[in-house]
């Protein structure tokens, strides 16, 4: 039942994924708003209408009165079809909108008896364009709006009253609270939009590495299988394809690991990972082994160093291994070479002597985390540099 | 040399009983089940299995003619790739423990160390080596594994070593989670630190016999807690609900 003589199956091939770039337009939140603010107004128009009949017997000029109430309704109607046909109004039409609700409100001086200037256009439709000022410039420029507005009425009103402040004061605040709003839902959209980006991206990554293995891997270990079995230069284009497959899977477990934290906390996994490189192994939890970003960046260096020393004493193609373990309250990274090992007591000497070497370097990033280091070495088992850090 | 590959060294100076029961034994090879969707490394792991004196009963790309071959086939050991088109790896540990409870698996992995290895680890598996260990480190695992001894990378033992740690944390840790003996997280953190079981038991002062016990241990422990959690979880979802 040999597998021989069958024709091969292709190898899998891995392409590269097609990216989509996010669409640009106004923002998802945006359209629901301006439609609410179309019901609002029409809800506000027929609300003038009825208090402008129930108020009819008071008027000096009933047909202005009526002819007003028409170009409100066919405002409101043409502006309702105009913003969502644009998708929120701009420029021109902002203004427009502004001075033909001013004149509307300027034209009831007209039709008002000067002594009865008890109500004019119901507030609820002169605040149309302050929120639609809010909602499309800000709030700054829905309190500019609700000032102007302010103004005419008192132009209405001849004089300043009550009555006047207090919508003055309600206008600006539907102004400014709606303007500010609209900042808060901007910014809760574009979180969430990073959050769905980064998680995609974060899918993208292990997709990719899942391709990465089913082809490039599989290929790299065959030629590195192979070419040692051949021997001669094919020995050595097999080392080379092992050197790459192993640098490659150290890359996909660093990339995916090195996912930022909430409260700029970071995984040390990827960092050591990425500080162990190929040639070492790199034993650690699945999970990830959280630490603040300053401690990982000091631990990595730590390792870094002591990984150094050991390409530099024991030869850079000599073997060392990386232990990562959580104990909860602490964090104890462990490296490991089989070089003939430090003699006794010769560290100690070398740091009596005042000669700053690595174990000095090691310890000195160790002790600022609050951590200890112990080096000890076994003759015939080579050397272990213990780092013990503690969370906090 | 391959470069990178985490393996530990035990291999080297593994002196098991297999090596003995194949020159004592030698009309009667170790029969061989690969598993593997890329028909390149079953013809090569069929061919270095078959040139050190091992039959190859049959080699499959899927998960489930796996387990459908299994029960016929027989072999003492299976040689499988965790990422499989049809089912994951974890599945068909399942299906041919389920098939053949005495059935040995041994795990190959291209990828580095991850989850998968763990959770294969929990379901069954007795070893672990990448693929991009050396020829003669392979075969030496696969008599190691059907000997009944385990066969640990120091990546892997440092992800059990994790578990055992995230279980006594986890907050229903009770008398239901398992816990290592003192001795048996010394022996794993070597493992991990790439100490072979040789040195272990030089350093620890105990045969290597023990320190394969004491690694044995620790997977028998997850395989029983993953057990009982599987069947808390059948019990807790309606297992006598009529199923598919």
């Amino acid at each position: 039942m040999s597998p021989r003589g069958r024709p091969p199956d292709p190898v899998p091939v891995y392409r590269n994924p097609v990216v989509k770039p996010a669409r640009p337009g106004p923002s998802a939140y945006e359209v629901p708003l301006w439609r609410s603010l179309a019901v609002f107004r029409f809800a506000a128009v027929a609300f003038a209408a009825l208090v402008a009949l129930n108020e009819s017997a008071h008027f000096d000029h009933p047909l202005g009165a009526a002819a007003i109430l028409l170009a409100m309704a066919l405002w409101t109607v043409f502006t309702s079809f105009e913003f969502r046909r644009r998708g929120g109004p701009r420029g021109v039409l902002l203004v427009a909108d502004l001075a033909i609700t001013c004149a509307c409100l300027l034209g009831t001086r007209l039709v008002v008896p000067s002594d009865d200037i008890a109500f004019t256009v119901p507030m609820v439709w002169i605040a149309g364009p302050v929120i639609s000022w809010a909602v499309a410039l800000g709030r700054w420029a829905a309190g500019c709006a609700a000032l102007v507005i302010s103004a005419c009425s008192v132009v209405v009103r001849s004089g300043i009253d009550l009555t006047g402040v207090t919508e003055a004061g309600l206008l600006l605040l539907a102004g400014t609270a709606t303007g500010h709003l609209v900042i808060l839902t901007a910014r809760a959209e574009q979180r969430v939009q990073q959050a769905a980006e980064a998680q995609a991206s974060a899918r993208e990554r292990t997709r990719l590495a899942r391709g990465i293995h089913d082809s490039v891997l599989q290929v790299l270990a065959l030629v590195e299988r192979r070419g040692a079995e051949i021997g001669g230069e094919a020995a050595e284009l097999g080392r080379l394809a092992g050197e790459q497959g192993a640098a490659l899977r150290a890359l996909v477990v660093a990339e995916a690991e090195a996912a930022p934290e909430a409260g700029g906390w970071e995984d040390l996994t990827g960092a050591l990972a990425r500080a162990a490189g190929a040639a070492v192994s790199f034993a650690a939890p699945a999970d990830p082994v959280r630490l603040p970003a300053p401690a990982v960046a000091e631990v990595a260096a730590a390792v870094a160093a002591a990984l150094d020393n050991v390409a530099r004493h024991v030869g850079a193609e000599a073997k060392a291994w990386l232990l990562l373990e959580d104990e909860g309250d602490h964090v104890v990274v462990t490296v490991r070479d089989e070089g003939p090992g430090i003699a006794p007591g010769r560290l100690a000497e070398a740091a009596a002597g005042g000669r700053l070497g690595v174990a000095s370097s090691i310890r000195g990033r160790i002790e600022d985390l609050g951590g200890a280091v112990e080096i000890s070495s076994i003759p015939g088992q080579g050397t272990e540099i213990e780092m013990r850090v503690p969370r906090r | 040399m391959s470069a990178g590959s985490p393996e530990p060294r035990q291999g080297s100076d593994a002196d098991g009983p297999a090596q003995s029961t194949r020159s004592e034994q030698p009309a009667q090879p170790i029969r061989v089940l690969v598993v593997d969707d890329h028909p390149i490394w079953r013809d090569a792991v069929g061919r270095d299995l078959e040139a050190a004196g091992y039959e190859i009963v049959a080699a499959v790309g899927l998960g489930r003619q796996a387990v459908r071959v299994a029960g016929s086939v027989r072999p003492d050991v299976v040689v499988l790739d965790l990422q499989l088109p049809d089912l994951h790896g974890v599945a068909v540990i399942a299906g041919l423990l389920e098939a053949l409870p005495q059935v040995r698996v041994l795990v190959l992995s291209a990828s580095g160390e991850q989850q998968d290895v763990l959770d294969a680890v929990k379901a069954g598996a007795t070893g672990y080596l990448v693929k991009s260990a050396a020829t003669a480190e392979f075969v030496d695992a696969v008599a190691r594994v059907a000997a009944g001894d385990t066969v640990f990378t120091p990546g892997l033992a440092g992800l059990v070593l994790g578990e055992f740690r995230r279980l006594a944390a986890s907050p229903d840790a009770g008398g239901s989670v398992p816990r290592l003996t003192t001795r048996e997280t010394e022996v794993l953190r070597l493992v991990a630190k790439g100490l072979s079981y040789r040195q272990i038991a030089d350093r620890l002062s105990l045969s290597h016999r023990t320190v394969q016990n004491h690694v044995q241990n620790t997977l028998g422990k997850l395989r029983l807690h993953n057990r009982v959690e599987l069947v808390r979880y059948a019990l807790k979802h309606g297992l006598d609900e009529p199923g598919d």
